[in-house]
């Protein structure tokens, strides 16, 4: 099952903080080389498990990989081949950006002359101010800067764009696209579905520490609920509504006067888009709709109503 | 280009200004105690202040070996100004090591890199030493040379070994906040320990010498292991390693803790 090429993989991972449990057994695999992303609402459980693949925090029970070593043991030599972004990043030293990088640099994997450099650049990021002094989008890019720059073979990163402006973002992004390319795994976190969305190839979805959902985007895309609407003469609406019943996963159905002598049937539609295309072939319609499957509503849906924000 | 110890050099460095602060200080403290001794002592005004004193006061301070130039700085400064200063020192610098930079989230980074927790723990503690030993020297220094214009009489040998002593006293502290802060990751208590052992240590021995009934107490006081036997006249004595060895053993339970525990939670 655990194929041993996986850059990351646990089974029945749990974490308690003392009495309070932070992952209930999450198994996860993460094959190399993909983009892969973790969504969740704040405390679902994200950054415990970042944290315990690097071994900051140690698991309660359940059994932990990366990139074929357990965190522990595989201590230092294990943690140079990664590069990790906090989700809080705090840096109050007074030396300067290059400087402070330098330091990173010394306690990781080989830094390749100018790379640092070089991905400043590409993060529009003055490192000859002291970090101290930085907004917090430049910590941001800074902390990027150091968790890319030895070019490691795992890439954790925790809220990657928080704090980083949108032309950032796009630039983040390429990053992420060159690191795939570059044949290094990525694993990052985000309360935001659209950055997922864009960037990873698969999503699992925490809640409360537990894995409610493990796919991919287009998996996600398919199970995801649909917005539909027919609209059918008035004289329609019985037989249209009986029609639409009988479509699997067709749930709201409501209808609504949509002009004179016509009315509106919408629903909401999990998945089964060719048995409603061919039930409402049978119909006399005015016009159907489909609309594009909402992901944030998908997975607000795996959050559980109490989470939504 | 790997260089060794970075994260030694990392603290050394970060900490330059608080190192340049704390010696110019000493410096300063010793260039006002020092000089006034000669003029104090020619004109018998010691024992006019100490007679004056109530004895209390003068058995808590250690005044009543004041009349010698080297009980006179131990008095003033070993015992007691110096003291204070490395004592605040050692708990900023030992707090610093571990539990602040925990607290502010910055050890998670530092962890998340190719470094071992004892690698950290061993080198910053060690950083912190060189530091506590650099305040050391530079009272050395600055003793020996207002020893003649203030015809303090001190030897040199001795002296280094009060140094010793008050360098020790200095790590003392700062190994219990430091280990505690291995502990716990918590700022407030890695102060507090470090605080508490060092007022700890002064005011057991203190208590100590007021009468003969407490003299037992001096047993139990670090202060009194360090300066007991009254290093700066009479050498280094067996009882300072005292004061290292009770160093180490709370380094020692700090990092066994440190090594398993979570950080940053």
């Amino acid at each position: 099952m655990t194929e041993p090429t996986a850059a990351v993989s646990t089974r029945g991972l749990t974490k308690r903080y003392g009495s309070t449990p932070a992952l209930h057994g999450i198994d996860l695999d993460i094959p190399r080389g993909l983009v892969f992303g973790v969504i969740g609402p704040n405390g679902a459980g994200k950054t415990t498990t970042m944290r315990l693949l690097l071994d900051i925090i140690r698991p309660t029970a359940g059994e932990v990989r990366v990139l074929g070593k357990a965190p522990r043991a595989g201590s230092a030599a294990l943690r140079r081949r990664i590069g990790y972004l906090p989700g809080e990043l705090h840096l109050a030293s007074r030396v300067r950006g290059r400087e402070l990088l330098a330091h990173y640099a010394e306690i990781s994997g080989p830094v390749r002359r100018g790379a640092a450099e070089d991905l400043a650049d590409r993060l529009d990021l003055d490192l000859s101010r002291p970090a101290r002094s930085l907004s917090k989008g430049n910590k941001q890019k800074l902390g990027l800067i150091q968790a890319f720059m030895h070019e490691p073979e795992l890439l954790v990163l925790d809220e990657p764009t928080s704090g980083l402006d949108p032309l950032v973002q796009q630039e983040f992004h390429g990053m992420l696209r060159d690191a795939k390319a570059a044949g290094q795994t990525v694993f990052l976190s985000s309360h935001v579905l659209s950055e997922v969305q864009q960037t990873a190839d698969q999503v699992a979805i925490l809640r409360e520490g537990r894995i409610v959902k493990q796919a991919t985007v287009a998996e996600l895309r398919e199970t995801a609920l649909r917005r539909v609407r027919v609209v059918v003469e008035e004289s329609q609406v019985p037989r249209a509504r009986a029609v639409l019943a009988r479509v699997p996963g067709l749930e709201e159905l409501t209808t609504r006067l949509d002009r004179e002598g016509a009315v509106a049937l919408m629903a909401v539609l999990n998945s089964h888009v060719d048995a409603f295309v061919k039930a409402v072939a049978t119909l006399d319609v005015i016009d159907v709709t489909i609309e594009e499957p909402d992901l944030e509503e998908a997975v607000l849906g795996f959050y559980g109503e109490d989470e939504v924000r | 280009m790997k260089r060794v110890l970075p994260l030694f050099r990392r603290t050394l460095f970060d900490g330059w200004r608080g190192l340049l602060g704390w010696s110019a200080g000493i410096v300063a403290i010793l260039a006002i105690y020092l000089p006034v001794y000669s003029s104090l002592a020619s004109n018998g005004q010691f024992e006019e202040m100490i007679a004056s004193l109530p004895p209390e006061l003068v058995n808590t301070l250690g005044y009543d070996q004041i009349a010698t130039g080297a009980g006179y700085v131990q008095a003033t400064f070993f015992g007691l100004v110096g003291l204070v200063m490395i004592s605040i020192a050692a708990v900023g610098w030992g707090t610093g090591a571990i539990a602040n930079d925990e607290e502010t989230g910055q050890l998670e980074l530092t962890l998340a890199h190719g470094v071992t927790r004892g690698q950290l723990y061993a080198e910053r503690t060690a950083a912190v030493a060189v530091k506590l030993a650099w305040l050391g020297l530079v009272a050395v220094v600055m003793v020996l040379a207002l020893n003649g214009p203030s015809d303090l009489g001190v030897e040199v040998a001795p002296l280094f070994a009060a140094a010793g002593a008050f360098v020790g006293l200095g790590l003392l502290a700062a190994s219990a906040s430091i280990a505690v802060g291995g502990v716990t990751g918590r700022r407030s208590w890695s102060l507090g320990a470090g605080a508490a052992v060092a007022v700890y240590g002064y005011t057991v021995n203190a208590l100590g010498n007021q009468t003969e009934d407490l003299n037992w107490l001096h047993e139990f006081s670090p202060f009194s292991w360090a300066y007991g036997a009254d290093p700066v006249t009479e050498g280094w004595d067996w009882r300072i390693w005292l004061v290292y060895g009770v160093a180490a053993l709370f380094l020692l339970v700090g990092w066994l803790v440190f090594r398993r525990r979570d950080v940053a939670i």
